[in-house]
């Protein structure tokens, strides 16, 4: 399986031109890596945007879609990955378009990584905007095999991470739950690619030992300098569901205002900074 | 071989008692051979793979064929709405005040069911894939969906139980939770508090018996608990089903064969001349089964029964050979002679009832019902069996006992004089007096008896229930029957909605697209959004344009337009790029419009539908998308009551439900509606599984759907196995009154040839018609309902009942012939000839009787019902007939001079 992951990813690199950038000559830390990661998977740039096109699969082979786009602004000023300045609070505004009956549906979440995060959703044909509880983060993102977690990010300090090994090409990282009540997998895999350490694969096993979830990093670009997954895929192999996100028009740094993740903005989008 | 008579006998049974050897070696071999080409490829499948091995079929869908288009449709309906067979683990807990819901009990609910999930393996077959309990689509407390309100008026998605409760407020919030989820309430909780209900959907329901052992293990290691728990759901009742067949067909059939060897042995006294009639019954069981086997049929409800029907029947002729030559061999003293002589008289009368009993069970072939069919065929055949070694096996078996032991035995029983002296014979030669001189009052009394089979006859109730099968004290019906005390039903009907297709076709009309449109730049407008106008006008020209180009395929239409709308929003300008966006957005919703069940005008219609439905006694409960709708929509305005409906647009709804897919199970929506938003599933939970009462549902539907006519060309269509029981159960009524009026006619049509009179022909028919009138004029006066066991006994009926009449009527003839008058033909035709009728209706019928002792309600309903009918058509044909005979004396024997 692992010999696929690299046959696959070697070309999709090349094809990125990423194998020219500089290489790492030193081995880095269990906590190094996962924060590099954390850090190119959510938090590259002060900002960004993406627009996206998700299709979800049955087992059936039946799909549907959804199109949104993502605004996110860091509350940290800095990108830097020194005492993981990087980290910190963010905000999220998910807007949508397609399917025409849920445009302008609006999801927003301010992130407080540590603590519980707030969520609100915006139904435009209710009239209705309506905070979301904080429980589970593991549950489903409108309907994908995405969890919301998955496209919020995962808390670093939720997870004991260990380093299981290291080939040419990856960083094979177990993360074990702090606390395993709180969710369902028993441990996750992740496949960290050593020059962009962006996760490549990711697998999770459920509490008998069974393979039961994969995230598939599809397709790499670099944008504005910065390494970027603009196709990927998770697969629920209990459902036998898929879903593929494809990122377009993904810009970086473009000066977000901080009212936009406001409630007023909920009902009136600002459509300036969605197109 | 050199006597004269040998001419005009038959060659087989003439080759039969020259070369006794050689018949009896064909019989063992061919039988031999038989159940090694059955056995073999059973036992080491690989080694034979080219033969059929022995498979059991529990599965009542079968009772249609695989091809059926109710059969296909349930399977695709099945499909679509990922719907699986489910185990049903039922926990009751009435000892305590708060029911199932104290700390204790829902731990153990919550080690279940995590229990549960681990109940899943790779398949055998095909490795890839998982088999056992589908862990996603499990209910259960700790893996459905909460949706209720959290703080600060925001609402909350979590697991129902995420944990075991630790205080009995905990686990009563388990309980409230629940119930003001109308999903859940009567389905997983109990409304009394008493009972929770998980259900394990599998993937496969033949995995339901490892599924459920491995439950009933980890119960177990509980010891005594303060709740019960009960297994059951259909999966259970067919594998619990196969394993009763076989123990019905090692121990009843068994047993019949032993009452009928001792029946026979106290008959006959000399052990040696029941021996031949019970290897032929052995060889002929054993050999038809074998054939079924081999044939690839399976082994069904219906194909288990099939060697307890031949056994009997095979010993029949063998008893009146038997019978016979014991009467003759006094006399003729020589084995050679006295079988020919029997066989003179026997041959005939012989082929014909085995013709007519053989007529009776083929005519089942002409039902829609495979088992039906299979069991009618096989049993056909072994009768042909039965009549083929009786005329060769029985006789050559004769011809190996030495001439002195006959002798003895002949002298010893002292032959005829000895039998009249027998409680039987005394018996019957004073019944033949009195029915020759009472023939007037045994005609009334049988035109009474047929008025009364008449009335009752009007009062059959046509009904059955798979679950039934069962004993009443079987565990599956305790179970059955506490569920359904405490849940709104466990027996599941579902409804599917569809556009119907006629109406699809019929209204594809676009013009009132550009009203649309219109109304689209007026609100675009209001919101300021730039260029509307142009945009729009743009966009309506490239649709004309479009539908010009390829006027015949919509769907290129609609691949050209998304095109033409991406590539415009691509290279929109910053003033057109907001009104190339809402051009998008608008043909998106106007494709949309096709997503039916978004609509809140037929999730009303659905609603109402529901609660017409529930308003049916015999309808627990029923769930549909209006249900979530209406849930989720309640949840989102702070859990207010009033709010539990459905909201006024498409697009409220779809907002509606895409919330709900922010739960642990998104795929839940899909149980209930296909993601085209085209077909919609309605579950139905009823309390009983008798298809009347499914029938009456589905009438009372259908009526209220033509006083209550579906918006946007609606239909409604049942599927899920009440409605397939429902579906055989019309098939085989029908079937069953063909496949009888044919093989009655072709039975009275052999009549006729056989005594070359219509008036003979005729007369045979009416013991059995009175018979058959009056088992189901009993079964319909003491309320026994008409199910599949009933329906086939008619044809069974057929079989048997005209054998004795053909017996009587042959012997009657001839008799006459050689006293001259039917009058002094009466007292040597209840001699002999009715001794043998007698003797055959005690062995056969009692040889059905140990059927009583299986554990399956169908088997012992034939065992009793045959017994009957045996004992019915003996005592009407030996009544019926002689009074009958003396009514019509004139018209049957006219070269007769007057009565004297």
């Amino acid at each position: 399986m692992k010999k696929t992951v690299q046959n696959r990813l070697a070309s999709l690199f090349l094809a990125a031109g990423l194998l020219a950038s500089s290489v790492a000559f030193s081995a880095p830390s269990v906590d190094e890596i996962v924060n590099k990661t954390n850090f190119v998977a959510y938090y590259q740039g002060q900002d960004g945007k993406a627009k996206v096109k998700m299709t979800i699969t049955d087992e059936q082979g039946r799909d549907r879609t959804r199109q949104f786009t993502i605004l996110r602004t860091d509350e940290p000023q800095t990108d830097s990955l020194e005492n993981n300045d990087y980290k910190g609070d963010q905000k999220m505004y998910v807007y949508f378009n397609r399917p025409a009956d849920v445009n302008k549906m609006v999801f927003m979440v301010w992130k407080h990584p540590g603590g519980s995060d707030d969520r609100w959703l915006y139904l435009p044909a209710l009239d209705l905007v309506k905070r979301i509880a904080a429980t589970d983060k593991r549950t489903s993102f409108v309907g994908s095999d995405f969890y919301y977690e998955d496209v919020s990010g995962r808390n670093l300090e939720d997870d004991n991470h260990e380093l299981v090994s290291t080939d040419d090409n990856y960083y094979v990282i177990k993360n074990t739950p702090v606390n395993p009540d709180s969710v369902e997998f028993s441990y996750y895999t992740m496949y960290i690619h050593k020059e962009t350490f962006l996760p490549i694969q990711t697998e999770y096993y459920d509490k008998n030992g069974a393979l039961y979830r994969t995230n598939k990093t599809l397709k790499v670009d670099t944008i504005e300098g910065f390494p970027t997954v603009t196709k990927s895929s998770m697969e629920n192999l209990k459902t036998k569901s898929k879903t593929v996100m494809e990122y377009s028009k993904v810009s970086y740094n473009l000066g977000l205002p901080e009212e936009i993740y406001t409630e007023r903005f909920l009902r009136k989008a600002p459509r300036k900074w969605l197109r | 071989m050199n006597s004269p008579s040998d001419n005009d006998i038959n060659p087989l049974f003439k080759f039969s008692i020259d070369k006794p050897n050689i018949i009896s070696r064909m019989m063992w071999v061919s039988t031999l051979l038989i159940i090694m080409l059955a056995v073999l490829p059973s036992i080491w499948p690989k080694t034979f793979s080219s033969l059929e091995p022995l498979t059991v079929d529990t599965d009542p869908e079968n009772m249609l064929s695989e091809d059926e288009p109710v059969r296909l449709f349930h399977n695709r309906m099945k499909e679509e709405f990922s719907l699986n067979d489910i185990v049903v683990v039922g926990v009751v807990n009435d000892k305590t005040e708060n029911g199932v819901y104290t700390p204790e009990t829902l731990s153990r609910v919550h080690e279940l069911t995590e229990f549960a999930k681990t109940l899943s393996w790779p398949d055998k077959e095909n490795p890839e894939q998982q088999a056992g309990v589908v862990e996603v689509d499990m209910i259960a407390p700790s893996s459905v969906e909460n949706i209720e309100q959290g703080g600060l008026g925001s609402v909350k998605f979590s697991w129902l139980m995420p944990e075991p409760p630790k205080t009995e407020e905990e686990a009563l919030a388990v309980r409230d939770r629940a119930m003001n989820i109308p999903f859940l309430k009567g389905t997983l909780v109990s409304e009394d508090g008493k009972a929770i209900a998980l259900y394990l959907p599998l993937t496969d329901k033949h995995l339901s018996y490892d599924v459920r052992e491995k439950l009933l293990g980890k119960i177990a290691e509980w010891g005594k608990t303060e709740e019960s728990y009960y297994i059951t759901g259909l999966p259970v009742a067919e594998d619990t089903f196969g394993v009763e067949m076989f123990y019905q067909m090692a121990i009843s059939a068994p047993l019949a064969m032993l009452v009928i060897f001792l029946l026979l042995w106290w008959f006959f006294k000399k052990l040696i001349f029941v021996v031949s009639p019970m290897l032929v019954a052995m060889a002929c069981a054993l050999s038809t089964m074998g054939l079924l086997i081999i044939s690839g049929n399976t082994i069904h409800i219906m194909s288990s029964m099939i060697p307890i029907f031949i056994m009997p029947i095979a010993v029949l002729d063998a008893i009146h050979i038997l019978s016979d030559f014991f009467d003759r061999y006094a006399e003729i003293k020589d084995r050679r002679k006295t079988l020919i002589e029997v066989m003179k008289t026997l041959f005939a009368p012989m082929l014909f009832t085995t013709l007519t009993t053989i007529a009776g069970f083929a005519s089942l072939a002409l039902t829609p019902i495979p088992p039906v069919q299979v069991f009618g065929v096989f049993v056909a055949i072994g009768v042909f069996f039965a009549w083929f070694w009786t005329i060769t096996f029985v006789p050559a078996f004769i011809m190996f006992i030495p001439e002195e032991k006959l002798a003895a035995f002949a002298n010893h029983e002292g032959g005829e004089i000895d039998e009249e002296r027998t409680a039987m014979g005394h018996f019957l030669k004073l019944a033949g007096n009195g029915i020759y001189k009472q023939f007037r009052l045994v005609l009334i009394m049988t035109m009474v008896a047929a008025g009364i089979a008449a009335y009752g006859i009007g009062k059959i109730n046509i009904n059955d229930n798979p679950i039934k099968w069962f004993g009443p004290d079987h565990s599956i019906r305790v179970a059955d029957r506490v569920m359904n005390s405490h849940f709104a039903g466990t027996y599941m009907a579902y409804l599917e909605l569809e556009q119907s297709a006629e109406y699809a076709a019929n209204n594809t009309d676009n013009s009132t697209q550009l009203a649309r449109m219109k109304s689209e730049i007026t609100k675009l407008n209001d919101e300021e959004i730039p260029n509307a106008e142009p945009v729009f006008k743009q966009l309506a020209e490239k649709i004309q344009q479009i539908k010009n180009t390829v006027p015949d395929s919509t769907s290129k239409q609609d691949s050209l337009l998304t095109l033409y709308l991406d590539e415009q929003l691509d290279n929109a300008s910053d003033e057109e790029f907001d009104a190339w966006d809402q051009a998008q957005i608008f043909i998106d919703s106007e494709r949309q419009r096709n997503e039916l069940f978004k609509q809140p005008e037929l999730l009303e219609y659905m609603s109402k539908m529901q609660n017409y439905l529930t308003s049916l006694d015999v309808v627990g409960k029923a769930n549909s998308l209006a249900d979530v709708v209406k849930t989720v929509h309640r949840e989102l305005l702070l859990g207010d009551q009033k709010e539990f409906r459905i909201p006024e647009t498409s697009n409220a709804v779809a907002q509606t439900l895409i919330t709900y897919q922010n739960s642990h199970r998104p795929q839940d929506l899909w149980h209930f509606v296909t993601p085209d938003y085209r077909k919609s599933s309605l579950w139905l939970q009823l309390k009983s599984g008798d298809n009347q009462d499914m029938s009456a549902v589905e009438e009372a539907l259908a009526g209220w759907v033509k006083k209550n006519p579906p918006p946007m060309g609606i239909e409604a269509n049942w599927f899920g196995l009440t409605h397939i029981n429902v579906a055989w159960q019309e098939k085989m009524v029908n079937g069953m009154i063909e496949s009888f009026s044919g093989s009655f006619l072709v039975v009275l049509a052999m009549m006729v040839l056989l005594f070359r009179s219509l008036l003979w022909g005729i007369l045979a028919m009416i013991p059995l018609t009175v018979t058959v009138g009056l088992i189901y004029g009993v079964i319909g006066l003491i309320g026994k309902d008409y199910d599949m066991p009933v329906a086939v006994l008619s044809a069974l009926s057929l079989g048997l009942a005209v054998d004795y009449a053909i017996h009587f009527l042959a012997r009657a003839r001839e008799t006459v012939k050689e006293m001259g008058s039917w009058k002094s033909a009466v007292g040597p035709m209840f001699g002999e000839p009715a001794r043998a009728i007698s003797r055959n209706v005690i062995v056969v019928g009692f040889g059905f009787l140990p059927l009583l002792a299986a554990p399956l309600v169908p088997y012992q309903t034939v065992g009793i019902f045959i017994a009957a009918i045996l004992f019915l058509a003996g005592v009407a044909s030996l009544m019926i007939l002689p009074a009958m005979i003396t009514l019509l004396e004139r018209f049957l024997f006219p070269g007769q001079t007057a009565k004297g």
